[in-house]
């Protein structure tokens, strides 16, 4: 079957990275710093969640519980921040972005070599200690507590009498109820008038600066607020996958990953990245290899006739051939075609565009159309 | 407690005896000519990012996959030449023929990407910038890497043949003395030095070098007296890429580097480092920050691989001395506050 919609398992991974992303344009988008190591978050929030299971993490037994491991994680990354932030934002501009690039290199060459985390560091830890999957609920709960992961989880039968999940929905849904929370939070503080300084800060910061407010400190504030929850975004990629990588968390292409999804989701719009995210999934799986979801690949490969596919385009080059070199796991070349078009003629990104055609958020223009309010 | 004082001891001799043999004249040397033949790459992937910032206040993301694409494309024009082994003189020959034949493709390809897709965002914040040539190096490193699988370039071993165009005379030592070392070490200062000195005797001894120092210095009060900025920018473009392509074709026969689609992000972050060390924009600063890094790797190199044993250290003294001079002096070197307007 030829799949157009994306299938769970991607979607578990737009839901963590999307929270990855939220929190990268949460400082990025919100501020106008371009937090260009954010990577050093999510990768210091995976690698605790691992160690700490590993029982390598002094104080933290091994059994702890996973929502617990999370906000550790978030605390973690947000000392990480303060102390990486204290020295950042001194800078600004294209300086501030290098110098918190040149913090995540630092941490990430210095995992890639640190053998107390893995015994080969370059490949990253694994999950060896703790055989019990990781859970999500009330901790202290039993019944309150459903299990994650890529292969061991909870399945629920009989929910409701009719609903039924398998072990990768029970995930899908128990992240995505912690990214909820967590996109809750940062809406919260968006919307707070600590949340309007942030944007004060974006717009002109010498002016917010001359109404009187300290500047560093609430930058350095929103720092911290965006580390915990991408430390949280990489604790649930961790507790979902079981392992993780220096290349899947601390590498600076991670944070391009982020920056990829805030443009294309939209610039400044909280729940933008996330949408912009399943967007570069959505096409990545659509134009992936087959037997990963594939959708166009074997689509053309089922659909067009032999005599087609043998048909010679340019210099021996045939349509078969054509089809297998440029769209057999490719995507990261279309990927970067429609970012740049977004670049240069969305500016604003999806939601952004949606919302100023709409002349506000969403929700709240869908629901007062609905309702025919006079606007 | 006693036992550990002891310890101490046994690694303060160990690091005594470590640093008598640093301090041996052959090995300082050593680490001496090493260092300036890293300096010569540092400076080879850095020049023309500094240039294209230092007048127009752009930071190109894709100068690694332009850098990338020089060593391909070095190598392939080198393979077409060569063929068969043949002299030393010949192969260095052809190798300025793949240098020049790479600069000016490479510098094509700036001056397309400046007129097409960068000019379109001048008016826009400066962040809008850097992420098209962001986007651009996801596209570049693609297409190279559908091209190197197309034509089964690499994993196989017929890109081997572009190894084996590199003259014999490079792959052995050269006695110098006190101290051996290769043939390629010699040639890449040489190289480097040649550039920096090309680069320098354009931008200081030419009309056009003027115009361009003048437009990094004033934009608007160059285009005030006449002259076309917009069309220094491409020009500036264009070079900078040929200057990427050119190192590129540098790295292409070092073993340490080599072609291949990761080049592009290990050749960016340390031009990156190497300018903002030196200064955003200063070309002066990015040759003296070259010569830090160069040297500083260097010395880390021969002391952790010989003496202390984490061999990721190396690669991450390098971001150390970026985060240690931005605090310490966030311009840079010989930079100017607020280079470029931001």
């Amino acid at each position: 079957m030829v799949a157009i919609l994306p299938d769970v398992e991607t979607m578990i991974a737009v839901l963590y990275f999307g929270l990855f992303a939220m929190s990268f344009d949460f400082i990025s988008g919100y501020t106008g710093y371009l937090s260009f190591g954010h990577a050093a978050f999510y990768g210091a929030g995976a690698y605790f969640v691992v160690l700490a299971s590993n029982g390598k993490i002094p104080f933290v037994a091994t059994g702890t519980s996973f929502v617990f491991l999370l906000v550790l994680a978030g605390l973690v990354a947000v000392v990480l921040a303060l102390l990486i932030g204290a020295v950042s934002f001194r800078l600004s501009g294209v300086y501030f972005a290098m110098i918190t690039l040149g913090f995540s290199q630092v941490l990430y060459v210095f995992v890639r070599g640190w053998d107390y985390a893995a015994s080969n560091p370059r490949d990253g830890p694994a999950v060896l200690e703790r055989t019990e999957p990781f859970s999500v609920g009330v901790p202290g709960v039993d019944s309150l507590n459903l299990a994650i992961g890529q292969l061991a989880g909870d399945s629920v039968e009989g929910l409701l009498g009719f609903l039924n999940f398998g072990t990768t929905e029970v995930s899908y849904y128990m992240i995505g109820l912690v990214v909820l929370v967590c996109y809750f939070a940062m809406q919260r503080i968006i919307h707070s008038p600590f949340g309007r300084v942030l944007v004060a800060i974006r717009e002109n910061e010498e002016r917010a600066e001359a109404v009187g407010y300290n500047t560093f400190w609430y930058k350095l504030g929103a720092f911290a607020v965006s580390a915990f929850f991408a430390a949280v975004a990489g604790g649930l990629f961790a507790g979902f996958q079981r392992s993780v990588s220096p290349e899947s968390t601390f590498y600076f292409l991670v944070t391009g990953d982020a920056l990829l999804a805030s443009i294309i989701g939209g610039f400044g719009t909280l729940a933008g990245p996330l949408y912009g995210w399943l967007f570069d999934e959505s096409v990545t799986e659509f134009l992936s290899k087959t037997g990963e979801g594939g959708g166009l690949l074997p689509y053309l490969r089922e659909h067009l006739g032999d005599a087609t596919m043998t048909t010679e385009l340019w210099n021996g080059l045939t349509v078969g051939q054509a089809i297998d070199t440029f769209l057999n796991g490719h995507a990261e070349l279309y990927i970067g075609v429609i970012f740049v078009l977004f670049v240069l003629f969305v500016p604003n990104g999806l939601l952004g565009t949606v919302r100023d055609r709409l002349g506000g958020p969403v929700g709240k223009q869908v629901a007062a159309r609905l309702r025919g309010d006079d606007r | 407690m006693i036992e550990s004082t002891l310890a101490n001891l046994v690694v303060m001799a160990g690091f005594v005896d470590a640093l008598g043999q640093f301090l041996r004249p052959g090995n300082l040397a050593a680490v001496f000519v090493d260092g300036l033949a890293k300096a010569a790459i540092y400076v080879m992937i850095a020049g023309g990012l500094t240039l294209i910032f230092g007048l127009m206040g752009v930071l190109n993301f894709a100068h690694g996959s332009m850098t990338m694409i020089g060593a391909y494309l070095g190598g392939l024009i080198m393979i077409g030449l060569v063929g068969g082994g043949t002299g030393f003189g010949a192969n260095l020959l052809f190798f300025f023929v793949a240098l020049a034949a790479t600069f000016a493709l490479l510098a094509g390809l700036g001056g397309v990407v400046e007129v097409g897709l960068i000019r379109r965002l001048y008016d826009r914040p400066p962040v809008y910038q850097i992420l098209l040539t962001f986007g651009l190096t996801l596209i570049l490193d693609e297409l190279v890497r559908i091209a190197v699988l197309f034509y089964g370039m690499q994993p196989t071993s017929d890109w081997q043949s572009a190894l084996g165009t590199k003259p014999n005379a490079l792959a052995a030592s050269v006695d110098l003395g006190i101290v051996s070392v290769s043939g390629l070490s010699l040639f890449e200062i040489a190289f480097g030095a040649a550039t920096v000195a090309g680069l320098w005797a354009f931008l200081t001894r030419t009309r056009y070098g003027m115009i361009i120092r003048a437009g990094s210095e004033d934009a608007e009060m160059t285009e005030a007296l006449g002259i076309d900025v917009r069309r220094v920018f491409t020009v500036v473009f264009a070079l900078g890429a040929g200057v990427a392509g050119a190192a590129g074709t540098l790295l292409m026969w070092d073993p340490a580097w080599g072609a291949s689609v990761p080049l592009a992000a290990d050749t960016l972050l340390p031009a990156f480092v190497v300018v903002i060390i030196g200064g955003l924009g200063t070309f002066r600063g990015t040759v003296v920050a070259a010569v830090i890094v160069g040297m500083t790797d260097a010395t880390m190199t021969w002391w952790f691989v010989n003496e202390i044993d984490f061999a990721g250290l190396p690669e991450m003294t390098i971001f150390l001395i970026l985060v240690v001079m931005l605090i310490l002096r966030p311009q840079g070197l010989f930079g100017v506050e607020e280079v470029g307007g931001h």
